[in-house]
């Protein structure tokens, strides 16, 4: 029966122990992409073979399903005594595709940034990390956010996919609930609802922060 | 040379996956022009009514992940006895699912014409319809096809993500050839390469959409 109030009492402690596990990967993995989407960018804006090392890398791992690169990390790596466990698989499969877009975005980011900023800031006498400091890396900031907070919330649901390698995050913890008790409805609603909220508050936390900067500024 | 006589085998079982792949994103990707389409047009011509029906809509479906509502299609398909088989399923979910973001294409499409178009039309004594139909929609179009190239690149890396709901396809040929060569670095690894020859086409194509996108301005 849908909205069965006894069921419901016992199946949102469940998920919200699974959110956590949900919470915890994406935040993990933003926060790693930030550096590593960043040395990743770096790289591919110098010239010669680290370079192109770099734009290969991009191109491969935004061209490949999430699942696939899940699938090498979880089977392939155990495969060669190399074994990793389901979160660890998971983690780093997320943080080896959201690196690839994060570094895009650094990319644009610092590419919409134009040669006259750094001409008009040389022309003023100004030293190199001074430059950077107060006049390139604002305006990057300020240019990344929207496209970080649109990573943020996808991270969010690709972390959803780690239940195929039997990580016990939301999404299985549904399945599992699914299964056992066949309420499908009410176990969907709780986990579309957890989902929602949760990417509503990565959305929210980003304009915020756009905002402040703006203020800043 | 031996031991690769079943991985050659597991190589052509994988390009059939592949085929099933792009009919299943062809057989998405259709219908999730056509709603997105229609959604934008709710949203940048509707009445208050519609375009807040839209933003709704957009909203519910961005912030949950799309094998939330697989994975729910999956358990609730049975239950409702509507007699569908599980692939077209799978299409209706993710054709409504991507018509969400294809509607943020097109929006962004007619509203970054610039304004001078609407005026020029409105001034040459177009009634409504004729400066939709000649002047908007064509270039709206033009300036929607690179990201709409991209999108599709990325719903068929999501069309993955409906072997986890058991579904056959790549992903899932490439799961079953590995439960038999336990080969996964090859055969996950000769999966990936053929999605990455699936996106990348796509993905330098929406390039080269962009740049003769550019040319006209």
């Amino acid at each position: 029966m849908p909205l069965d109030p006894h069921f419901i009492a016992r199946l949102i402690p469940a998920l919200i122990e699974g959110a956590e596990v949900t919470v915890e990967l994406a935040i993990l993995t933003f926060a790693i992409c930030l550096v590593w989407g960043l040395i990743v960018a770096l790289a591919h804006s110098t010239r010669g073979p680290l370079s192109w090392i770099a734009g290969a890398y991009i191109q491969i791992v935004r061209n490949t399903p999430l699942l696939i690169q899940l699938y090498i990390v979880f089977f392939g790596f155990s495969m060669i005594g190399f074994g990793l466990s389901g979160f660890a698989s998971g983690l780093l499969a997320l943080c080896i595709q959201n690196g690839g877009y994060m570094a895009e975005i650094y990319r644009g980011g610092l590419q919409a940034v134009s040669l006259r900023q750094y001409e008009a800031g040389r022309a003023l006498g100004m030293r190199r990390a001074t430059l950077y400091r107060t006049v390139i890396i604002p305006q990057v900031v300020a240019r990344i956010i929207p496209p970080m907070t649109n990573q943020a919330i996808s991270i969010i649901k690709d972390t959803s996919q780690v239940a195929a390698i039997a990580v016990m995050e939301m999404m299985k913890v549904a399945e599992v609930w699914v299964e056992s008790s066949a309420n499908t409805y009410d176990v969907f609603l709780g986990v579309a609802v957890i989902y929602l909220a949760l990417t509503s508050v990565a959305g929210l936390a980003g304009k915020l922060f756009e905002r402040q900067l703006a203020f800043a500024q | 040379m031996k031991e690769f006589a079943p991985l050659l085998h597991g190589y052509w079982y994988l390009f059939r996956g592949a085929e099933m792949t792009l009919l299943m994103a062809a057989a998405a990707v259709v219908p999730a022009t056509f709603v997105g389409i229609l959604l934008a047009l709710a949203q940048v011509f509707g009445n208050r009514f519609a375009r807040s029906a839209v933003v709704g809509y957009l909203f519910v479906i961005r912030g949950i992940p799309l094998l939330v509502l697989l994975t729910f299609v999956y358990y609730l398909l049975p239950l409702t006895g509507i007699d569908l088989p599980p692939f077209w399923g799978v299409v209706v979910v993710m054709a409504l699912y991507y018509a969400a973001f294809m509607s943020e294409v097109f929006r962004a499409g007619i509203l970054s014409l610039p304004r001078a178009q609407w005026d020029a039309a409105r001034s040459l004594g177009m009634t409504r319809q004729l400066m939709l139909r000649i002047v908007i929609f064509p270039q709206a179009l033009r300036l929607a096809s690179p990201p709409f190239v991209s999108l599709c690149a990325n719903l068929v890396k999501a069309t993955s993500l409906v072997s986890i709901v058991g579904l056959w396809e790549l992903t899932m040929a490439s799961r079953e050839i590995v439960e038999r060569t336990l080969a996964p670095f090859q055969i996950f690894l000769g999966a990936a390469a053929i999605y990455f020859c699936i996106c990348y086409t796509l993905a330098l194509y929406g390039k080269y959409l962009e740049r003769r996108a550019l040319v006209g301005h």
